[in-house]
């Protein structure tokens, strides 16, 4: 898996990298659902989303927090991410599974996705981002 | 780690103004020197940070407890000036109104003879864990109440008692709370959720008192040597925290709009009385009061099963306490020789007035208010009581918890949940949990031991201890 996790005492902090910056914010996504969920699989279940923000960084908080919205009133555990990106506007499928507390759980609860320390940067030819949730 | 800070007493430091560039006023925290070594220069950064802010009042302070957080460092106090202070979500985080609440019995520990079945009972009774469902009916209409009103909505609709609003901070009620900032979003993540434990730190808790260390003041609070009581720590839920994403991207913008320069843009901010400003302490008002009646509700069922167990009465369970660990709060302290309103953002940080304040129930008044410190499922919690020096040094401010010293993943590669699990139950802790790595990344090692904390805030004199409390009984989220 494309992420790491970078120590942090309080909360959760990844590193994720890919080899273009829109393949970066599915990483992403796929990163903070494998620190929430267990076992999430692709079973056909998807939702479609939308957003537009001032600067990249805006974008990543924004994309997740969506994510993170849904995944709780939707009550779905993605696991594959589609995504399109036009200058500061973000276009993208999640594709998931229903949440089922008997596969799901053992991962933590994010509470937010946080600015502080969130970077987006080039590393050679990589792209690579590290985020900090709330848990 | 403790380089270029001024050393003010014995517990206290000083971040010297300068530490990072535009600093209005120094950085001031409290740590015996045997937990020197878990700061974090992060953290310091951040404290430094939080004083660059327009209309802080004195220091940005911080408590033993202090680690690296998001915009404030967890630990983190602020007040800022009515007529030219912000308001910063960074000040809260995003579970609003996270924090605690002591219930008492009438029980004393050998009457616990079934501790697994209680847990269990719990379990079933209170809802737990990542997707845990509200077993309320709630309306739209009482969704709006709720936020409204706080606990005094929840006791009218029959889930406490008269008295319990009163043993609450605020009593249970942040009378600024705007339901009309509380966007759809929030509550549609709100409404399923009342009355749940949620996950992550949040716990349940069957304890008993097993060490008084102020008579006079466990007798005002009604407790005792023996004493079987019930400790319930969560938050604001799902609702919390999109009421905090939605308004720190409304901030961002006003940050920049109002000319305030920030170094770290979870401080996203606005003047307190600007309508970006205003918009997010009602909706933030609003999310605390949602988390005292999630707490109230708890409460209610947790009644249920030691009445049901037991044959008491719910008034028998009266309510100790209850207090708010990330909220921001409009204020008067006595500052500089006058008396000013401000707004104090606590932050992984607990109230705690000391005697004589009206806010302080009046059955306590005498002296202080209780300070509710939990520990962590094999270290014990406390109460402590507020102090005339804390309204001096600290905005009336103490420290939260422990705090954590090791990272969930660390803990949860360091010691399987079922060897925690067992290893608690070798000590007679009995711990029920959605997840054994729930368990796990909640191991007691994950934490500072409290007793350290509890050390600080009282040598600083910022709390004074009441009762220290022995974990029987743990549900996790």
């Amino acid at each position: 898996m494309p992420f790491v996790e970078v120590p942090h005492p309080a909360d959760v902090k990844v590193r994720v990298w890919a080899d273009d910056s829109t393949a970066l914010f599915a990483e992403a996504a796929k990163a903070m659902f494998a620190v929430m969920y267990v076992n999430a699989e692709d079973r056909g279940v998807v939702r479609t989303l939308s957003v537009s923000s001032d600067d990249p960084t805006s974008l990543m908080v924004d994309f997740l927090s969506e994510l993170l919205f849904l995944s709780e009133v939707d009550r779905v555990v993605f696991s594959e991410f589609e995504v399109r990106i036009d200058g500061t506007e973000l276009e993208a499928r999640a594709i998931g599974e229903p949440f089922d507390p008997a596969r799901h759980l053992g991962g933590m609860e994010i509470k937010g996705v946080s600015y502080s320390g969130l970077t987006i940067f080039k590393d050679g030819e990589q792209f690579c981002s590290e985020i900090l949730f709330d848990v | 780690m403790l380089e270029g800070m001024k050393r003010i007493d014995e517990v206290e430091w000083e971040v010297p103004v300068g530490y990072v560039p535009k600093m209005r006023v120094p950085g001031r925290f409290f740590l015996s020197d045997d937990l020197t070594e878990t700061l974090e220069a992060g953290a310091i950064q951040q404290l430094a940070n939080v004083a660059t802010l327009p209309g802080i009042v004195r220091y940005s302070l911080a408590m033993p407890d202090i680690h690296s957080g998001y915009g404030f460092p967890i630990g983190g106090v602020a007040a800022f000036r009515e007529e030219d202070g912000i308001i910063s979500p960074g000040g809260v985080g995003y579970d609003i109104n996270c924090g605690v609440r002591l219930l008492a019995t009438p029980l004393r520990a050998e009457d616990l003879t079934e501790m697994r079945a209680l847990v269990e009972d719990l379990f079933r009774a209170v809802p737990t864990g990542v997707g845990a469902e509200s077993r309320m009916r709630l309306s739209a209409q009482g969704l709006e109440e709720m936020l409204v009103e706080g606990v005094p909505w929840a006791v009218k609709e029959g889930y406490g008692v008269e008295a319990d609003a009163l043993h609450c901070e605020e009593h249970g009620q942040m009378q600024d709370a705007d339901a009309v900032p509380v966007s759809k979003r929030a509550r549609k993540r709100g409404m399923p959720q009342a009355g749940t434990l949620g996950a992550g730190n949040h716990f349940l808790e069957v304890q008993v008192i097993d060490r008084v260390f102020d008579q006079e003041a466990a007798a005002a609070y009604g407790l005792e040597e023996g004493q079987v009581c019930c400790m319930i720590h969560c938050g604001s839920r799902g609702l919390g925290h999109q009421v905090c994403t939605d308004h720190l991207r409304t901030l961002e913008s006003a940050t920049r709009r109002y000319g305030v320069e920030i170094p770290d843009r979870q401080l996203a901010c606005a003047p307190v009385h600007s309508p970006e400003g205003e918009a997010y302490f009602g909706a933030m008002a609003a999310a605390a009061n949602y988390a005292w009646v999630n707490r109230q509700v708890i409460t209610h069922e947790v009644r249920k099963v030691f009445s049901k167990r037991y044959g008491i009465d719910y008034e028998e369970m009266p309510l100790v306490y209850d207090v708010a660990h990330n909220v921001a709060k409009r204020e008067e302290h006595d500052i500089d020789g006058g008396r000013e309103t401000v707004y104090v953002h606590r932050k992984g940080a607990t109230r705690a007035f000391g005697p004589g304040r009206v806010e302080v129930p009046q059955d306590y008044r005498g002296v202080g208010q209780p300070v509710l410190i939990p520990g962590s499922m094999g270290s014990a919690s406390y109460v402590l009581h507020g102090t005339t020096t804390a309204m001096e040094r600290t905005f009336g401010s103490t420290c939260h918890g422990a705090g954590r010293v090791m990272s969930r993943t660390k803990a949860k590669k360091s010691m399987p949940g079922k060897e925690v699990r067992e290893a608690l139950l070798g000590r007679g802790i009995y711990v029920r949990a959605t997840s054994d790595a729930t368990i796990a990344e909640e191991a007691p090692a994950a934490y500072k031991e409290s007793d350290k904390v509890i050390d600080t805030v009282t040598r600083a004199g910022l709390s004074l201890p009441v009762v220290r409390l022995r974990p029987l009984g743990v549900i996790k989220g």
